[in-house]
């Protein structure tokens, strides 16, 4: 297996089968630091199970799975997941600020520091009028980004994201693709994002692999090659976004 | 297997512990029997009749009071489901009446009624009439309005209204009420005649007790703990599985 | 406005039957011995407050009730969450569990009076029993049913097990534990009565007994409308309590 100094994540042959039916077969691939990885694939193909082995949720099958060069077992906070649904993923009974602070609170950070990081995540998300807002006060767009908020503060090194604007309406998930998009080319975080959004992917990937469905294999990887920071007007109409969406279009159809 | 080897391994092992503990001479015998002692008291109970005759005594008033409670209580609440003005009027009144401690009024039954079935069901009616009142109220007024739209355009008198379409179709949720009315029942009535009422298992409970006969007071009350169990386990089998221990009405 | 009119139309309809009562009361066409009229029950009532009788027998059926409440309430806290967090613990005790709930908490009374006479402890003991059956089965199910993702959260966080039993368990069964507490109330406040009665201790309960033995009808019915606003009162003091802990159910945006 070729190793480069800058792997964060790397899948070797990779299985996962559920009582003797096949999820997963079959998939490697590898994860460079600061790159935005996109996996989608139409429903059932095993998306979410490929990001809770990533997580550690899961164990796999068969196969080796390695995280920034060590073997990856049992969850771990360096790798942060972000659920799609993002009502049961918050304490209702903690205000933003509170959830937040959880995982500041597993991490062992004390006060001061914990309020002033909260503060400094608060003003990133321009979350700060929702501070002492409960999350069943607030829009789905509003409680995804306390999910995400609340993911940043463990400052991960790998970022997952389960699906995490599929419950939104089209007008906010654009703002959040932008608003995530922004965030992790600040901190140059590695990022694994599932989605069933072909025009998602591509538009928030560096690179793109899409899963066949039964069993869950990867069928095809593009490298997307479009410039960033990328705008949803013009990249959408940019030759290479369309014409690598004409090809994986097909694709997701056709299985 | 082992969830029933599991689940038996505490209460054999409570037995088996009371039984040794009480012949090696190490529990209080005035106040702990053997469980030996005990079994034989209940047989001998049960051979003389005086068990089944206080069994029937408080299942009947239990009985009488949950009937009284229902029929009471469906047909009340049928009346203020239906008109909302009504609810709005009776209701504060109600509400003031249903914190008072049903076995409060014991005194009150013995005034008017003196010692017997009679104050006994009473007290168990004002119990029970409670949570089917509620339960009513709540399963007439989520009854679908094309429904009674329908009743209305059909022209039917009232009780064929209430027999062809609000019954039927509150049906469930009323049985719901029910079911907790019956629960209670059992346990009202042992309550008054804990508390005064000389008749039924919860007197001879008393009886035992005074007369220091321990064996005898504990066989009614694992008899009346099974009483309460075979009432509860069938009832679940009946409606289903009941996760509402806290519903409208309230365990007195 | 419709609210105004439909409150007044609950209080007239109230005070129209207290009216009712009070004519038929003074016509003597109903028993005065066994219906006295309001003015005669609240008269004794305001008697009662008056000249400080109320406030020793209030205060003796308070104390054992919150007693026996509060322990009931925290042994069936604490009994639900262990019974709720280990599948073991729920195999070995839940068939014990199943016989004793149904039992009527009043049948223990004979045998508590057996154990330790006619005490405080006796009734204490008593009320413990009946309420925590409420407390139990509230908190079992709020700690059995923590929803499935929120367990993901707390693994992805590598919370320990006691961070996730402080920050999410407890939390999450709180309203189900405080809804068994408010129902443990009020079947603390039963137990107490009827413990009073049987054992002659001082208390609101036994008020309304010798009331009743000396035929005095109007204490009998004071003691009783007592007994009704304490009844109210405990259950409108936990309504405020749950409203305050658990503002976070409020309203959605």
């Amino acid at each position: 297996m070729r190793e480069s100094p800058a792997t964060v994540l790397s899948l070797e042959k990779v299985r996962v089968a559920f009582g003797g039916r096949p999820v997963l077969a079959d998939i490697s691939f590898e994860v460079a630091a600061g790159e935005f990885l996109c996996v989608v694939g139409p429903s059932g193909c095993g998306k979410t199970t490929l990001i809770r082995l990533l997580a550690g949720l899961l164990a796999p099958s068969g196969g080796e799975m390695l995280f920034e060069g060590r073997p990856l077992a049992g969850t771990s906070r360096d790798r942060a997941i972000v659920f799609q649904d993002y009502s049961k993923a918050l304490l209702p009974w903690r205000t933003v600020a509170g959830n937040i602070a959880l995982s500041l609170e597993a991490c062992g950070v004390a006060e001061p520091e914990r309020s002033r990081r909260i503060g400094a995540l608060l003003a990133k998300m321009r979350l700060e009028s929702a501070a002492e807002r409960y999350p069943s006060q607030l829009s789905g767009g509003m409680q995804q980004r306390v999910q995400i908020a609340r993911c940043l503060a463990q400052q991960p090194r790998l970022l997952l994201m389960d699906e995490p604007f599929g419950a939104l309406d089209a007008i906010t998930r654009q703002g959040l693709q932008d608003e995530i998009a922004r965030l992790v080319a600040e901190q140059r975080t590695t990022v694994v994002f599932i989605t069933h959004d072909l025009e998602e992917a591509i538009y928030l990937g560096d690179r793109v692999i899409v899963l066949a469905t039964e069993p869950g294999r990867i069928a095809e990887r593009i490298e997307v090659g479009i410039a960033k920071p990328r705008d949803q007007l013009e990249t959408r109409e940019n030759p290479r976004f369309l014409e690598h969406r004409h090809r994986l279009f097909g694709m997701l159809q056709g299985r | 297997m082992r969830r029933i080897l599991r689940g038996a391994a505490i209460p054999v092992a409570i037995l088996l512990l009371w039984e040794s503990g009480s012949r090696a001479g190490l529990l209080p015998m005035d106040t702990l029997s053997r469980p030996s002692d005990v079994a034989a008291a209940f047989a001998h109970a049960l051979a003389d009749g005086s068990i089944p005759l206080a069994t029937w005594q408080t299942v009947q008033a239990a009985l009488l009071g949950f009937a009284i409670a229902a029929a009471t209580g469906v047909l009340a609440g049928v009346i203020l489901g239906l008109s909302p003005v009504l609810e709005r009027t009776v209701g504060p009144s109600i509400e003031a009446l249903r914190p008072v401690p049903a076995v409060a009024l014991t005194p009150l039954t013995l005034l008017l009624f003196g010692f017997g079935l009679r104050m006994e069901a009473a007290i168990v009616a004002f119990a029970c009439v409670w949570p089917v009142l509620l339960v009513t109220v709540a399963a007439v007024r989520g009854i679908e309005p094309r429904l009674l739209e329908v009743a209305q355009a059909l022209r039917l008198s009232f009780p064929s209204r209430l027999r062809k379409i609000i019954l039927p179709a509150a049906l469930g949720r009323v049985l719901v009420g029910l079911r907790v009315a019956l629960s209670i029942s059992l346990i009202v009535a042992v309550t008054v005649e804990i508390v005064m009422n000389p008749r039924g298992l919860g007197y001879g409970m008393i009886v035992a007790s005074q007369s220091l006969k321990p064996d005898l007071m504990y066989a009614q009350l694992l008899w009346l703990g099974f009483l309460g169990w075979g009432l509860n386990a069938m009832l679940t089998r009946v409606f289903g599985r009941w996760h509402g221990a806290f519903g409208p009405g309230v365990q007195p | 406005m419709k609210r105004l009119l439909e409150a007044s139309g609950a209080v007239l309809f109230a005070a129209g039957l207290l009216l009712l009562w009070q004519i038929l009361a003074e016509r003597e066409l109903i028993s005065p011995v066994f219906f006295p009229s309001p003015s005669r029950t609240l008269g004794e009532l305001w008697h009662q407050v008056v000249q400080g009788l109320i406030w020793a027998p209030l205060v003796a059926t308070g104390y054992r009730m919150f007693c026996g409440w509060a322990l009931a309430s925290l042994a069936g806290a604490a009994v639900g969450a262990a019974i709720g967090l280990s599948r073991a613990a729920r195999e070995y005790l839940e068939p014990l569990l199943e016989f004793l709930r149904p039992l009527p908490a009043s049948a223990v009374v004979p045998v508590a009076i057996l154990f330790l006479g006619f005490s405080n402890a006796m009734t204490i003991a008593v009320i413990a029993f009946g309420a925590i059956w409420p407390v139990l089965l509230g908190s079992l199910h709020g700690f059995v049913s923590i929803e499935p993702q929120l367990a993901d959260v707390a693994a992805a966080l590598k919370l320990t097990r006691a961070q996730a039993f402080a920050k999410i368990a407890v939390p999450n069964a709180l309203p189900d534990i405080l809804a068994g507490a408010r129902v443990g109330l009020a079947i603390s406040l039963i137990l107490a009565v009827v413990t009073e009665m049987q054992a002659s201790q001082t208390g609101l309960g036994q008020n309304i007994l010798l009331a009743q033995r000396s035929f005095r009808s109007p204490e009998l019915y004071a003691g009783v409308v007592t007994l009704g606003i304490v009844g109210f009162a405990i259950n409108h003091a936990i309504v405020v309590l749950e409203r305050r802990l658990l503002r976070w159910r409020g309203a959605p945006a």
